[in-house]
Formats: C-alpha cells, structure tokens, sequence
C-alpha cells in the first residue's frame, strides 16, 4: 500500500537523521571532554544502518562492529540509554560497562558489538544455528577490514556447509583502519570470498537506502526460506575519520568532498521530497525532532548517575 | 593438462631411489612403534602412499630454498636430503636427531635444509611460509618458500590471513596442498569436496585471491616433478605465489588411527603383479600407489629391469637398516640437559 | 558402588545432561564418530546432528560459534581437541565468551563448556602436551574445573554443564583409563569445591589433575617414613576453595603445592601467596611448589620425564622441606623440580 510505504520510509529518514545528529553530537561532545574513550562514529554511512534494519522482522538478530550506534539507533535503541552507556553511566545500556565498542540492547536482539575486528562473525553463526529452528534469522555487520581475518573465511565455510539463516553484511567504506583496501587484500570486492563455498552476494550502493533495503529483504527471505547465507556487500564510506579524534590524514585529496555528494541522508531526504512523501516544509521539521531527541539523550545521560565503585566485579559471574 | 617434461634415465632413477628410501624409512618408522615397547610412544604419521608428491617438490627447489611442513613430515624432509640417520633418531628421540630429541616425529626440522619449521598445529605453518617469502622479497633473493600441508589446512583461519597477504604482496610462496583423501577417479580432474568444507574445489580458494593454481594427480612421479618444476621457476621469476593441489589416494594402511602394514613389508612383486598382494591393497597398488605405477612405467619403458629394481631395493633396506641400528643405538638425552636451547 | 573409568564417566556425563535438557548441544571437530579418545562416540547416533555437530578445523570460529549459540539459548559443549590448540581460539574465549555478561551489564548470559584435554606424557612433542591452566584462572568470567577421578569427571562435568557461566572443563589425558569406585554416580558436586583425598597431620599437599595420584603415592612412601600427609585435590582451579586449603594448613603448618604445569608463573604461585596471606601465623615454614622448569616438552622419552613431576619428585620435595635425608630409591634429578 503506498500509505504504508510512505509511512516506512518517512520512518526510515527519520531514523537516519537520528543517527546522524547522534554522532554529530557524540563528536562535539568528545571534542569538549564530556565523552571519553574511543568512539567510532558511523557519519555517512546512515543508508545502510537502516536499510538493513528495516529489512528486518522483529524477532531477528543483529551483531555489530565497533562502529555500532547507528546499527542499534536503526533498530530503536533508545538514544538515551544508548548516550549514557558512551558516558559509562549506570543508567547506559550495559550499565556503563561496555562502552562504545561494546554496546549490548538483548531486549531488541541486538547481541553486540565488539573491539575485535570480525569478532562478532562466529558468534552469529552460532546464534543462527540457534535460532534458525525458530524461524528467526540473524545479520551480522563487518567490514572490509574484516575480509582479511581468517576467522571470516571460517565462517562462511561454515555458514555454507551448513545452510545457516544469516545475513553478512558487509559495510565496505574501502578502508581497514588507516589502509586503503587495495592496500590490504587483493580481492576487488569482499563478497568474492563467498564465491568458492557458493554464497550468493549482492553488491549494492550503500547510500541508496532503498537498495540496501531491497537487497536486505532478498537476503533474509532466502534465510528464512532455508537458503542459506548471503553476503550483501554495501559500497559505502566513512565521512569522519576512523575513530573520533583521527585526522585521516591517509586519504586523497577530494576523496571525502566526493562522497559527501553522495551523502546518503541528503539523498534519501531528496528522494522522498520527489516522490512526494516529504513536503519541503516538513524536512526541517523531522530534522528539528531529530536535533531534539538527541538533546534529550544528552540530558539523560548528564544527569544519570555514576556506577557505584564498589559494583566494579558485578555482572562478572551468574 | 600438465606437459610431463621428459626426464633422463638418470633422473628417473633418482626418482624411484627416493621414493623407495622414504617407501622403507616409513616401514621402519612403523616398526619402531610396533616392535619396541614405548619407542614410539604417542600418535605418528607416516607419509606412505604419498612419495611423489614430496619428491616431485623438492626436485624443483634449490638449496636455499625455505620447505615448511606438517605433522606427515618424515616424507619431506627425506625428499629434502635429510639423511636417514638423524631422521629416525629424531623421530625416537634420541641425542643424534636432527633436533637433538627434542622436536620427535612431530617436529623433524633442518634449517641446514631449509626446513624451517614443521608444525602439530594445522594450519600452523602457514604464516611462517608467508614470512620467510617475505623476508626473501626482502632481501631481494631469488629464494622461494614452499610449505607443505594437507586439505584440512583450508578449514583454518591462518590459511587465509597467509595467502591473502602473499597475494597482496607478491611474494615468492609455493603452496603445496596434499590432498590425500581423493577417489582414484578424481586425481586428474574434477570437483572434489570434503565433508568439512563447502568449497567444490579446494583450488576456487587461492583463485579468489588471484592466486594461480595447478591440480596434478600426486601419484604420477612425473607429473608431480613437471607441475612443481613449473610451479616453483614462476614463482622465482617473481611472478608471486602459486597453489599447486596434489591429488592423493590413501594408503589403505592408513585407514585406522595408527599406520598398519597391511601384508607386512612392501614387496616388489606387489608393484609388478598386484594381483599377488593382499585383497586389500590391491586396488590401489593397481591405480594409486605411486610407487608401484613408477616401477612399472620405468619396467615397461626399459628404464630399469626386475633385478635392477631389486637390487637398488637392497642396497636401500641396506642402509635404512643401517640407520635403524645408528638411531636405536644413539644414547637418549640426559635430564641435566633438559633445560638446554630454550633461550639463546 | 559402580566401578568407572574417567573416559566414562565424562561421556556419561555428556549423555545425562543432553537427555534431560534439549538445549545441550555439543560441537568440536570428529565427535560425530567420537573423537580422538572416544568421548563423544554414540552421541550423534542418539541426539542427531542437530545436536551433535561436526566441526571443521577452525578453532577460533568454532569458539564464537559455541558463544553465539549460547547466547540465543543453547547450552554447548565445545570440545577443543588438545589445550595447544585453544591458543588458536583465545580472542573469542578470553574477548566474548568470558566478557559478554559483563560488558551487557549482565543483559548476556554464556552457559556453556569448554572441554580440553591436557598433560605430557606419550611423547607427543611441544605442541601436543603443555598445561596452560593458569592462563584461564587469569581471565575474570571463566570458571576452570579439572577433576582428576571418574566420578569427578562425572559429577562435575554434569555440574559444569548446569552452570550459568562459561566453564573450562579441563581433563587429563593421562587419567582417560583409570577406573575408580564411583559411590554415587548421581552426585552432582558444587563447582568451587575442594576435597580432601587423604587426611594427615604432618604437611598438606595441595594438587589437581593426575599429580593427584602421584601424591597420594608419595603419602603412601612417606607413611612409611613416618609422615603423615594431608592431599588435598583442589578440583576447581577457578574459583579457588582456599577454605578448605586454608583450614587444613591450620592443622599441619606445612604446604606444599604440585602441578604439573610449569613452575614459573603457575597455580602455586597463587595459591602459596594466598597461603602466606591468611595463614602466616600457622605455619612452620615457607609455601614450596612443584612444577615442571621453564621449558617446552621435548618429545625425547628421557626429557618428558624430565619435565613432570611424579611421586618420586614429591617424596624428594616433601624431604627437602622436612629437612630429611633422601629416600633410597630415589632417582638423580627427581628434586630438580622443587623451589
């Protein structure tokens, strides 16, 4: 119905603007010494965050990376809850234990993200040999840092061998950390690797959010379906640096002027002015909730609380 | 299809008296585990059923070229000029062993060789064949690195991380893949997968990576010996790693957990006449044994004799006889020393 | 009184725990047909391949997998086919599998197992023999288990497999055969939980694993002398139950720590300075510990020997530290091992 489909993709514009104020906010509040410890913010690449999660049912997994807020943001994490858990308060996520790289929201089935590149691969694999029997299927992000690490090629072997329900996601942004792709693998695409054990991949633009979307539902209908893994290889690119506080100094000249042409935020937001989802005059306004909603989270997570000290060894056993 | 390259009486020769001393050592590595109590204590591996694949290898490599290997190592290290004599006191552990005793059938290394490392851990050499390649584009020699592993290795992480590196880099490995489960149909051509590995065909890997690859049925002594001839001069060119899949029927000695002499010692006639050994091993004397299919080839090509045959036979019993008595006479470490070569 | 060997009592264990719980899987690489001991044979004919799944050879995935699946509601037992080999595995053990509960703010929970075997002796080479507990008593959010009888390999196996968090469940190679009297084959011990195994009154002797029985040969020969030793099989090497330790040096004033694990660095560093810290007045003299040297297992038979400890090597310690003549019998280098 295209009332629905209206309602989704205003939802889906909504959600990108929310991440995209997030991290925004997120660098500022770094820079001022308000946040500490090491982020990774996933300015830029917002079509994928949510393309995939709305491709989605509610029942199914996600496991992230170390750059995860806009994949939990995407699945309705609460930004609130998700701010304090970057501030370390006990009112965060994982009770300011985990950090950035470590955010957890089990109640959505967002399992986790890691500090270990591709580290959250297996762990799908064994939740999708879990939860497959349910009918739930489970997605996984990693990079193309993360095509060269051994345990990727032990898991699609093993995804292949044995028909598990998972979406690999992979979010190609051409960069291992500070090194170019061509600089760490020789492959021209990551979803090359799924070719030998006959993993089906989809390469897509990833700041076309409806093409992420699309490749994403085709991938999971497969998993639901018994079909097996897919790779959905996402072109895509970090418009910050790796982490907050990198200069990127490592990258051409004219190389990020000529991505954020491609924003994937001003497209989706172009896109529905055109097909008339959006009025013009409605864009600042979902811009201004955006901005709001995450003031409200820094609200939040000032006025939290501290853990206790003493609660240092809690959640370390049963 | 491989163009066999036509090799000398000579080198045929060479060829057939290696693959007897590696075919007699085993047997005698065997005995050891068999007719001693507590010689050969643990788990081994021997490399039966398998020479050509080893020989043919090191025939193409120079003397300073780095070989890596596994646990089925003892093949190798002969075929890289390991003599027999601190070959098998190492495998029983004793002080004139290439490793002093202290490495045993898992770990028989010879730097003077150039083996470099042979790994318990599958998969385990991979990056340090890598490495060394490394280190030769380095220093700009025109070393190679060859590193020897079986088909399980592709089911391990480390194999990935070392090829994708030596694409990127170019850098001079020879990757020797034995895979030793293959149906005798198979060896030439074909898909050929295993149980534990969705891959149709192991050599889809390395041609992910850009890697060029070469399957050669592992039991023809001389399509092995021209595969990896040609193998290993790309790669001293420089022209960056190689894959080479070597397609080998299992011994049925080798079925069980530990190596068994189905019918006792090798016998010559068996190669000539399969029909004369035992039930079980007949098949494969008849279309897998790759030194059974060599003996008849250089008979029927008037290479070499029956008694020509027979009688480099001998002079090798002879001598792994020989090697036997020097390892099972060889003093064993002594405790004191125990602590010995840990550091520098 | 059933009479057990340790190899069944850890596939019984297995068995009983998968029949009254579907959640139970177990993974690792040839326990379809049983793997290299036998353990797992008949499982996959039993509980299918569902439950009983065949791995590749991927150490660190197959590690992350077991995790993943816990994580969605499965209890595994990932068998890891010699303790050499979890080095391969160590980013997914010591990064996920212990954290997650802690880094979720307890939203996680990791019920599963970690089986590995260990021990030197066999001559199986450096790669095949080390004894690396002590790197996983060091990972907060791991608890470690290592019986050293059949009826421990029973019981606590079973126990492990109940437990909320991710246990180790070391097993010792060289134990695989032994029978022993299991008293009660339904006994389901408490993890953390250390047991005397031989009262004495003259030193305690605090072990686990198969240098359990090599102490309780040495008390045997030191009896005979006159000294009476306490043996103290720890079981649990994390958590520790110093209680029982602590209270049994009460009594004796004298202890003595043996693994065969190499010395430097190892479990009775800790323990002998938990020791030293709760009950310095109680004792006579210092904390000593046998270990292997710093070393790797050569495979040579005379340099394995060299390197575990063995009753002889704990009758020779325990003299050195009464300060009494050696034994006859004793064998040149048997007291190499002793600080």
């Amino acid at each position: 119905m295209a009332d629905e489909t209206d309602a989704l993709y205003r939802d889906m514009l909504q959600r990108m603007l929310l991440i995209r104020c997030f991290e925004e906010r997120v660098i500022e509040l770094c820079h001022r010494k308000q946040l500490e410890g090491l982020v990774h913010v996933g300015i830029g690449q917002e079509g994928v965050a949510v393309g995939i999660a709305a491709a989605l049912a509610s029942g199914d997994y996600l496991y992230g990376t170390h750059r995860s807020h806009g994949h939990f943001l995407a699945r309705g994490t609460d930004p609130g809850r998700l701010m304090a858990e970057l501030a370390g308060k006990d009112t965060g996520l994982c009770r300011g234990r985990g950090g950035s790289m470590h955010i957890v929201d089990a109640d959505r089935r967002l399992m986790t993200a890691t500090g270990i590149v591709g580290g959250t691969i297996p762990l799908a694999l064994g939740t999708a040999l879990a939860a497959g029997e349910n009918g739930d299927v489970v997605a996984v992000y990693f990079g193309d840092g993360a095509s060269n690490t051994g345990s990727l090629h032990e898991c699609l072997n093993m995804a292949a061998l044995w028909k598990l329900p998972v979406v690999l996601v992979c979010e190609n942004n051409g960069y291992a950390e500070f090194t170019p792709m061509s600089a760490h693998t020789v492959v021209s695409h990551v979803s090359v690797h799924g070719q030998p054990y006959g993993i089906p991949a989809q390469i897509v633009d990833g700041n076309d959010t409806l093409a992420v979307l699309e490749a994403g539902r085709a991938a999971v209908a497969r998993a639901r379906g018994g079909g097996g893994p897919t790779i959905v290889e996402c072109l895509t690119y970090r418009l910050r640096g790796h982490y907050v506080g990198d200069p990127a100094a490592y990258r051409k000249a004219g190389e990020v002027a000529e991505w954020r042409d491609k924003d994937p935020v001003r497209r989706f937001t172009a896109l529905l002015q055109q097909r008339g989802t959006l009025a013009a005059n409605e864009v600042e306004a979902i811009e201004a909730a955006a901005r709001a909603r995450v003031e409200d989270a820094v609200s939040f997570m000032t006025e939290s609380p501290w853990p206790a000290p003493r609660s240092v060894a809690d959640y370390v056993y049963a | 299809m491989i163009q066999t390259q036509s090799y000398s009486v000579e080198a045929r020769r060479k060829f057939l008296e290696q693959m007897l001393t590696i075919r007699r050592a085993e047997e005698q590595v065997i005995h050891f585990a068999t007719d001693h109590k507590d010689l050969i204590r643990g788990h081994y591996h021997v490399y039966i059923g398998q020479e050509a694949s080893g020989i043919g290898a090191c025939a193409a490599l120079a003397p300073d070229d780095y070989v890596f290997t596994t646990h089925r190592n003892h093949g190798h290290v002969i075929a890289r000029g390991g003599e027999l004599g601190p070959v098998l006191a190492e495998i029983i552990g004793r002080t004139t062993g290439y490793n002093r005793g202290r490495g045993g059938t898992f770990h028989v290394i010879a730097p003077h060789l150039g083996i470099l490392q042979t790994s318990g851990v599958v998969g385990g050499c991979m990056p340090l064949a890598a490495g060394a390649a490394f280190s030769i584009r380095k220093r700009g020699t025109t070393q190679v690195s060859l590193v020897f592993f079986g088909d399980g290795v592709l089911e391990e992480g480390a194999f990935y991380e070392a090829i994708n590196m030596a694409s990127l880099w170019q850098l001079p490995v020879v990757f020797v893949c034995e895979n030793n489960g293959v149906a005798r149909e198979l060896r030439k051509s074909g898909q050929c997968p295993t149980s534990s590995l969705a891959a149709k065909q192991l050599t889809d890997i390395p041609n992910a990576f850009s890697i060029p690859s070469v399957i050669v049925d592992g039991a023809d002594m001389l399509a092995v010996a021209s595969a990896m001839a040609d193998a290993v001069s790309m790669v001293r060119r420089g022209a960056g790693p190689v894959f080479v899949e070597t397609r080998i029927t299992r011994w049925p000695g080798n079925a069980g957990t530990f190596p068994v002499l189905i019918g006792g010692d090798y016998r010559l006639e068996w190669a000539l006449s399969p029909g004369s050994a035992p039930q079980e091993l007949q098949e494969w004397l008849q279309h897998s044994d790759p030194v059974a299919l060599f003996i008849r080839s250089l008979v029927a090509d008037r290479v070499m004799t029956k008694p020509d045959v027979e009688a480099m036979d001998a002079q090798i019993h002879q001598a792994v006889g020989e090697a036997a008595r020097f390892a099972l006479e060889s003093p064993a470490p002594k405790a004191e020393f125990a602590l010995d070569h840990i550091f520098a | 009184m059933t009479q057990m060997r340790y190899v069944d009592g850890l596939r019984r264990a297995i068995e009983l725990e998968m029949e009254r719980d579907q959640r139970v899987i177990v993974l690792g690489e040839d326990v379809s047909v049983g793997g290299p001991f036998g353990i797992t044979a008949g499982l996959l004919e039993r509980f299918g391949d569902r439950r009983v799944i065949n791995t590749p050879i991927s150490e660190d995935s197959i590690m992350g997998l077991a995790t993943g699946a816990a994580l969605a509601g499965k209890r595994p037992i990932v068998e890891i086919m010699f303790v050499d080999f979890i080095t391969l595995a160590m980013s997914q053990l010591v990064n996920h599998t212990a954290k997650l509960r802690f880094m979720s703010g307890g939203q996680l929970n990791v019920p599963m197992v970690i089986r590995v075997q260990q021990g030197a002796g066999g001559g199986w080479g450096a790669h095949h023999s080390q004894s690396l507990e002590a790197w996983f008593h060091h990972v907060p959010g791991l608890k470690v288990v290592a019986p050293s009888n059949a009826a421990d390999a029973l019981g606590l196996l079973r126990a492990a497999i109940r437990d909320e968090d991710p246990v180790l469940f070391i097993e010792h190679r060289g134990l695989h055969f032994r029978r022993d009297e299991v008293a009660d084959p339904d006994a389901i011990p408490e993890l953390g939980t250390a047991k005397i195994v031989r009262a004495g009154k003259d030193l305690t002797i605090v072990t686990y694993l198969k240098p359990v029985w090599d102490a309780l040969a040495a008390a045997a020969e030191l009896a005979a002398r006159g000294i009476s030793a306490e043996v103290i099989d720890l079981r649990s090497l994390s958590p520790l139950d110093m209680g029982t330790v602590l209270r049994s040096v009460e009594r004796t004033s004298r202890a003595l720590v043996v693994h065969e694990a190499v010395l430097q660095g190892g479990l009775g560093a800790e323990i002998a300075a938990r020791i030293q810290e709760a009950a310095f007045d109680w004792l006579d003299a210092p904390v000593h510990r046998i270990g292997a040297p710093f070393a790797p297992i050569a495979a040579s038979p005379v340099l394995e020997q060299a390197f575990v400890p063995n009753a002889w090597t704990i009758v020779a310690g325990v003299e050195q530290m009464l300060g009494l003549a050696p034994a006859a019998g004793l064998r040149a280098g048997d007291a190499r091992h002793v600080t």
